[in-house]
């Protein structure tokens, strides 16, 4: 049965407006970022703000995200908080346990870049997986 | 910690979705908390009890309380 409180409702459209808006941003931000070093011969202090500006719109979805976190009601709110203890806990204890894999085992370098994609990922799919549990 | 909210909510004839708009929290919530897979916390139990018009411990009990005095 779909949520039918109106408060709730209208918090889960801001939330996916203020995310569509910042995803936009970021995207502009990434190509404009790409787009702005071509060719690899750009100076350093472009590159620096070049790399640096996706965070802008990335700041914008943890805004999103902690005014969602709160509109929403207790139960929710105990959802979103355990799943991301269990992406904490994954991506942390993964990438711990990878690292020492790439040191000592040769396993192939992974950017970093990936940490940040991957709580966000695992966040979503462990509170996707909590709320089955509660249904 | 048992509660007898679905028991209380169907002598008034409230769907869960009217219990969830009278304690403003989500459907899913009333939900989780009839089923006993979430205890709300004190300021909810008491806005439950409210919207009852009961006192808090005619609606939640401690399990062992509860099956005491069964």
């Amino acid at each position: 049965m779909a949520e039918t409180n109106p408060r709730i409702i209208s918090n889960g459209r801001r939330y996916m407006g203020n995310m569509a808006v910042a995803s936009v941003l970021y995207t502009a931000a990434v190509f404009g970022g790409a787009f702005a070093i071509r060719g690899g011969e750009a100076p350093q202090w472009l590159a620096i703000t070049a790399a640096l500006l996706p965070l802008l719109p990335a700041l914008l979805m943890l805004r999103a995200y902690a005014i969602f976190l709160k509109g929403i009601d207790e139960f929710q709110r105990r959802i979103q908080t355990d799943a991301m203890l269990v992406s904490a806990a994954v991506v942390g204890f993964g990438s711990f346990a990878y690292g020492f894999l790439e040191e000592w085992a040769d396993f192939p370098h992974l950017p970093l870049i990936w940490v940040f994609p991957a709580l966000i990922g695992i966040w979503g799919l462990a509170a996707c997986i909590l709320r089955l549990r509660y249904k | 910690m048992r509660n007898r909210l679905k028991v209380l909510r169907a002598e008034r004839n409230w769907s869960q979705a009217d219990l969830a708009d009278k304690l403003d929290v989500s459907r899913q919530s009333v939900n989780a908390i009839e089923t006993g897979k979430y205890d709300p916390s004190l300021p909810l139990a008491f806005k439950i009890a409210q919207v009852f018009g009961l006192p808090i411990e005619q609606i939640f009990s401690a399990d062992e309380v509860a099956q005491a005095a069964e």
